[in-house]
């Protein structure tokens, strides 16, 4: 697989991102190790919210909370700080003409490549949010975790790559339709948006697939069984996302 | 091999505020055929990386067409692949020379034992061998330029694209590239070199396409150019002036600027201008030197651009 040789290197080159990451996951945990320290568990083998509420008052459990919807996000920020400037870099450095004269598809390239930081972003991910919830509840959401960081990569992971073909701004531009889309999504379900139901469904169904998301995500923190239309509908969101990436990058100057 | 039928190439849309339409290629045809080195040349903004971006399939252009080997040219490189050199080479940093080399090199199809003998081969012959280890960051300017040169030499291609190979070579590597470029040109490979350095492109090329303002100028062919003439031309040089010269030397003519004693003289050939410097030196006659008198690639392109510029 020579395409997955220079994926290797790739990754290599983003060593530090790789890090940071970890540092970042660090915090969350060091976090749950800490209020696990500062207050005994409950029953359930969770940490009980009043005991920290005794402890630190609404700072420390507005701080934990706070973290704990960070942490459901966690797999988004790692995909996006993984595969930010995947194809653009390349393009901007003049690292894509120097493989563009020979002859392995940058598709193959990109590819490989886009699989190999994706996985990375899945592992750690994949690793961080079942022992933050061991440590936190006692427990943990079982595969709904796997799904729900498999259904963050497959999106954003797409939606990076595909803009990354065409912008430099690629990591952002696609942060900035993650909040717009969670923003859209709580004023839809809030019935806040003040506009014709047609451009309504279609504004939803251009932005990443909050509502799915929404729905994963409720089965993961509330132990529920896992939503598999929605996830399907992730799924399907993404791959449409990688398959225009694909044909964009038929046709893009280097 | 390679043909541009009235290609044009221009960047950014017109009419688009802050950011003025750039012609960089206008009008270019020409054609190449296989094997050879041609120089591509002119002053900065000329079109000489456009072109070759154009050749090897980077970018599209905006009219006209170009083709390698009958190839719409990213399809070429896809299917035969292309040895290239980019002007200002780089690779990421934190790469590791051996490695990035041996990564290259698979991606050229050359199996994974192979890659890296191949790259091996390059390290030493390209002069890393004690940098090898090293990453590709702390490479000086030169170091880095080599390690171009051999990523471009990984496989055998057809067609080899050299952009300002020799920036940052010190002379030493300058000669040894000089023997490369022989080396790819009688093995029947296709060069084309585009460069600043005329001197450099005088002794590698055989043809030399002169840009200028995105146009093809003039393309200059020594070799048919003196084969045109029937003579070439040398500089003689005496220790004092004889009067059987213009018999010897009927067109002969002081060299102006020159020494005193230094006249432009031709002969067909070798032996021609053998036998009449016989009869000279029978005459009493003392020769201080004899050179072929050509108009240097330099003096030629200034020439041409002179002339653009006047009119």
């Amino acid at each position: 697989m020579s395409a997955l040789a220079l994926a290797a290197l790739a990754l290599r080159a983003r060593r530090r991102r790789v890090l940071a990451l970890l540092a970042f996951a660090a915090v969350f945990l060091a976090a749950a190790l800490t209020a696990r320290l500062l207050v005994s568990r409950g029953e359930g083998g969770q940490i009980e919210m009043d005991r920290l509420f005794i402890v630190g008052g609404y700072p420390l459990v507005s701080a934990l909370l706070l973290l704990g919807w960070v942490l459901g996000r966690y797999p988004l920020i790692a995909t996006l700080v993984m595969l930010a400037g995947v194809i653009s870099h390349d393009r901007a450095e003049g690292y894509a003409r120097v493989y563009g004269v020979r002859p392995t598809s940058p598709h193959r390239i990109y590819a490989a490549r886009a699989a190999l930081f994706a996985a990375v972003a899945f592992a750690v991910s994949a690793v961080l949010m079942p022992v933050f919830d061991l440590i936190m509840l006692g427990t943990w959401a079982g595969p709904a975790t796997f799904v729900l960081i498999l259904a963050y990569v497959i999106v954003y992971g797409g939606l990076v790559t595909l803009l990354s073909v065409w912008t430099r701004g690629d990591a952002w531009i696609a942060l900035l339709l993650a909040l717009l889309a969670l923003v859209w999504d709580a004023l839809r379900r809030a019935d806040a948006l003040m506009i014709p139901p047609g451009v309504r469904d279609l504004v939803t169904f251009v932005l990443p697939p909050q509502a799915a998301f929404f729905a994963l995500e409720g089965a993961f923190g509330a132990l529920q069984p896992i939503p598999w239309d929605a996830f399907a509908y992730v799924v399907g969101y993404g791959l449409v996302l990688w398959a225009l990436a694909g044909l964009s990058l038929v046709r893009r100057e280097v | 091999m390679i043909e541009f039928r009235e290609v044009s190439k221009r960047f950014g849309a017109p009419g688009r505020p802050g950011k003025p339409a750039v012609e960089a290629l206008a009008g270019v045809s020409l054609e190449i055929p296989a094997g050879g080195v041609w120089g591509v040349v002119g002053p900065n903004g000329a079109g000489k990386s456009t072109l070759f971006a154009l050749l090897l399939g980077f970018i599209h252009a905006t009219t006209g067409s170009v083709r390698v080997r009958g190839l719409e040219p990213r399809r070429y490189a896809r299917r035969h692949g292309a040895a290239y050199l980019p002007e200002r080479f780089r690779l990421p940093g934190e790469w590791r020379v051996r490695t990035a080399l041996r990564a290259l090199a698979r991606l050229e199809g050359i199996a994974r034992g192979a890659a890296a003998r191949r790259a091996d081969e390059l390290i030493e012959r390209l002069g890393l061998a004690s940098h090898a280890d090293r990453e590709v960051r702390t490479l000086s300017r030169g170091l880095n330029q080599r390690l171009g040169l051999a990523q471009a030499l990984l496989a055998e291609r057809e067609l080899v694209v050299l952009d300002e190979p020799t920036e940052g070579l010190d002379p030493l590597w300058r000669v040894r590239f000089r023997a490369i470029v022989s080396e790819l040109r009688d093995a029947g490979r296709t060069v084309l070199i585009a460069s600043h350095d005329l001197a450099e492109v005088e002794r590698l090329a055989s043809r030399v396409v002169l840009l200028e303002r995105g146009r093809v100028r003039s393309i200059l062919d020594t070799a048919a150019e003196a084969a045109a003439g029937g003579v070439t031309p040398y500089r003689l040089e005496l220790a004092a002036p004889v009067p059987e010269l213009t018999e010897v030397f009927p067109e002969a003519e002081a060299i102006e600027g020159d020494v005193g004693t230094a006249y432009r003289v031709a002969a067909a050939d070798a032996t021609e201008l053998s036998r009449r410097l016989a009869a000279l030196l029978e005459a009493g006659a003392v020769v201080v030197s004899v050179q072929p008198l050509h108009e240097p690639l330099e003096a030629r392109v200034r020439r041409e651009l002179s002339a653009e510029a006047d009119t």
